[in-house]
């Protein structure tokens, strides 16, 4: 008997030193490998620590903001730089620590670590991200922004300051406001024989121009349709939509979007004036490369068309029987659940900042996003600046499609983007694919 | 009796020390293993999502969603068709090479050694170089076949092409570990069995067949096992190169859970964790087939 509880304790102890040996010896190897930094590295910490006790001593409490955004664009380096400079001469003692990540990626993580209490002070997205986090009870309402830092809310366009509020509260501040327009590149025009200072204006127009401008030996493309997207100023250009937020109603099925969608199945399928499946990236590239005469995208195009050196305009999106629309979009700030009172306080210091008349003016300059600040609006500068009438012409058929809705984003991705890429790879006949695409609608809406 | 009920209590305790010797596996599997996969099936019966608010039992609702779902079945045909032509292609491919390199001279070696370049590179890595090559209009093949005077082919994104690309790509990223497995337990054959099959007078077809075979069929029931296991769970390949497009022609299971979970608001994780287990069904019934059919003809062939 004695023999056997001895056994069992000496392969218990065997297990252990086993499990112990493994991880004494790493943390030997490593002490001994490491034994000359260590003293410096506790110097360093004593010295950072007795620094930071000096600036409690000096003013207030140093405040750390942690602030998540999706700006992997050359746009984000832009953002850092104006961060850097706040980090530099605010005096609140406020430090922001930017941290850059793609928009998928943000949208994995945040919901995770809000609901673990470990989300960013701040968070830099796109607005059409508010309602369903709202909806979640995961944002912090700010409707004291104003009370608070004093900024004249009647300055700033109401269709700009609309979108960061939910049933008449605000959960937001807005960073920039955009619409889809329409690109097009004018050496190409110029090579098919088209007058390069005017862009198409209806879609008979653009499907015109588009068949001109095809060469499929050049590898050269009329419009490029990327799938993944959808076509909303294409449906409302004729009339049609989608569906309509305030009263849960699908609005698909209509003459209107059956007569949109022929026409698109035949400019991709038929006509084949698009590359086909591509994706927005790709289209971007070939557009950068002189491969794409017309593409409807956003001002983040500029930067990159003006590096590549290609002579391009901007125009409104095309109108058609209904007149003209385009998708509006926008970033705002936002503060997620869980942060703390005086990191709010701080992150509000921030969201000020960015309002202010210069900061605007430096973003709307340096990347090409339209102007939304009244005062801004009549600076001489931003009136005269090419580029940004351009742009702020092509804005004012901004229309928002489905904004401030929790369903936005489930309804573009069960429904109308299968719907726009069945059309477009001609998998399906337009009335098929929208017979389809309102039933997926009905589901989503019911629940 | 006295020495019966002494015999006993020494198995216990034998039984005791032997559990302190898996009990550090045990913890690990436990927490990697067990915990996620009682989770999933906990998670799947209630409406939990990724905020992990107001959560609250819905008993079979996800798995009556399920089975209506048209993504699910298109999902699940697209695993099985993965698997289907996968499988078969790097298995077989494998074994006709482990034929001519089954030797240990050095040309062999360095072959072998090729061959399995792509398994240690990571599959996004792999993934991203293919969908360059591949790209109808900057890719490398797309200018080749246009230079020989074909038409170019939009591999990755025809919705015919899609998925054969995708498993010609992971067949050959796999195969070069099937071969070095294959390789090895070829060459654990004895030569005296060749020669004496020689003696009477057998061709090399017929020694592959009644010798080769036989003698590696563990190793080959292995490998279809751990590979099928493997493709029925595919996901990083499509992610990065189709994105399960185009008109979902690749998207597999994996791919639609981590969609509903982490991709689409509601991010509803109770409706993944259902498809989940679904997926976890399939993939035991398959192994226990597996089981039973594929490793079961090893004592056949040892007898």
């Amino acid at each position: 008997m004695k023999k056997k509880l001895v056994s069992v304790l000496l392969s218990a102890a065997m297990c252990i030193s086993l499990l112990v040996g493994c991880g004494g010896n790493g943390a030997q190897s490593s002490s001994s490998d490491t034994a000359g930094t260590d003293t410096n590295q506790e110097q360093a910490a004593a010295d950072t620590a007795k620094e930071s006790q000096n600036a409690e001593v000096a003013s207030d409490e140093k405040v750390t903001l942690q602030f998540w955004n999706v700006f992997t664009g050359s746009d984000g380096d832009i953002l850092r730089e104006i961060v850097d400079n706040y980090n530099k001469t605010n005096t609140d003692n406020i430090e922001i620590q930017m941290d850059i990540m793609p928009n998928d990626q943000l949208q994995q993580k945040l919901p995770a670590a809000i609901a673990t209490g470990t989300a960013p002070d701040l968070v830099l997205f796109g607005v059409e991200n508010i309602a369903p986090y709202v909806s979640n009870d995961s944002l912090v309402d700010i409707s004291d922004f104003w009370d608070v830092t004093g900024v004249d809310k009647s300055n700033i366009l109401e269709n700009v300051l609309e979108l960061s509020h939910v049933d008449g509260k605000l959960y937001g501040t807005p960073m920039q406001y955009n619409v889809s327009y329409l690109y097009w590149n004018k050496d190409l025009f110029k090579e098919a024989g088209l007058d390069p200072e005017k862009a198409p204006a209806t879609l008979e127009e653009l499907t015109e121009y588009a068949v001109k401008l095809t060469n499929p030996e050049k590898n050269q493309y009329g419009l490029a349709l990327p799938t993944s997207v959808t076509y909303m100023q294409f449906l409302w250009a004729n009339g049609g939509d989608a569906d309509d937020p305030n009263t849960n109603t699908n609005l698909l099925n209509s003459e209107e979007n059956v007569k949109t969608l022929e026409w698109l199945q035949d400019l991709t399928v038929n006509k084949k004036v698009s590359p086909s499946n591509i994706t927005g990236p790709e289209a971007d590239t070939m557009l950068q490369a002189g491969q794409i005469a017309m593409y409807m995208s956003g001002p983040w195009q500029i930067n990159g068309l003006r590096e590549q050196g290609i002579n391009f305009g901007i125009a409104p999106c095309v109108a058609g029987s209904a007149g003209a629309f385009s998708p509006a979009g926008g970033c705002s700030y936002v503060i997620p659940k869980g942060t703390e009172e005086s990191h709010k306080l701080a992150a509000y210091k921030f969201m000020q900042y960015w309002l202010t008349d210069d900061i605007l003016k430096e973003w709307s300059q340096r990347n090409g996003f339209p102007v939304w600040s009244k005062t801004l609006m009549e600076d001489p500068e931003i009136q005269s600046d090419e580029v940004l009438s351009a742009i702020s012409k092509a804005t004012e058929i901004g229309r928002s499609y489905n904004l401030g809705y929790s369903l936005a984003s489930q309804i573009d991705n069960d429904v109308m983007i299968p719907l726009f890429e069945k059309v477009m790879t001609g998998a399906a006949t337009p009335e098929d694919a929208l017979k389809e695409a309102s039933e997926a609608m009905d589901r989503v809406l019911a629940q | 009796m006295t020495n019966s009920k002494k015999k006993r209590r020494y198995a216990a305790q034998n039984q005791k020390s032997a559990y302190l010797f898996i009990l550090p596996s045990m913890v690990i599997l436990s927490v990697f293993v067990f915990i996620p996969l009682i989770a999933s099936l906990v998670i799947s019966v209630t409406d939990m999502n990724i905020f992990m608010n107001d959560v609250s039992f819905v008993g079979f609702k996800n798995f009556t969603r399920l089975f209506a779902d048209k993504r699910v079945s298109n999902a699940t045909f697209n695993s099985l068709y993965f698997t289907l032509l996968e499988v078969p292609l790097q298995v077989g491919l494998a074994m006709l090479l482990t034929v001519c390199l089954a030797k240990n001279n050095r040309y062999c070696k360095l072959l072998r050694s090729i061959y399995y370049l792509p398994f240690v590179c990571s599959m996004t890595a792999i993934g991203i170089v293919w969908s360059m090559l591949l790209d109808p209009n900057m890719g490398l093949v797309a200018y080749w076949l246009k230079q020989a005077g074909f038409e170019t082919i939009a591999f990755l994104k025809d919705p015919k092409y899609a998925m054969p690309t995708v498993i010609a790509v992971t067949a050959w990223k796999g195969f070069g570990y099937t071969l070095t497995l294959l390789a090895a337990a070829v060459l654990n054959i004895p030569q005296s069995l060749y020669e004496a099959a020689q003696m009477d007078g057998a061709g090399s077809f017929q020694k592959f067949i009644h010798i080769t075979i036989p003698g590696i069929w563990s190793t080959i029931s292995f490998c279809i096992v751990t590979t099928t296991i493997s493709a029925m769970q595919m996901f990083d390949q499509a992610y990065v190169m189709t994105q399960g497009g185009p008109l979902n022609k690749t998207e597999t299971v994996v791919q639609y859970i981590y969609d509903r979970g982490f991709q689409t608001a509601p991010y509803d994780l109770g409706y993944a964790s259902s498809i989940s287990v679904y997926l976890f069904v399939i993939v035991a019934v398959i192994t226990f087939v597996l089981r039973k059919f594929v490793l079961n003809r090893k004592e056949d062939a040892d007898a």
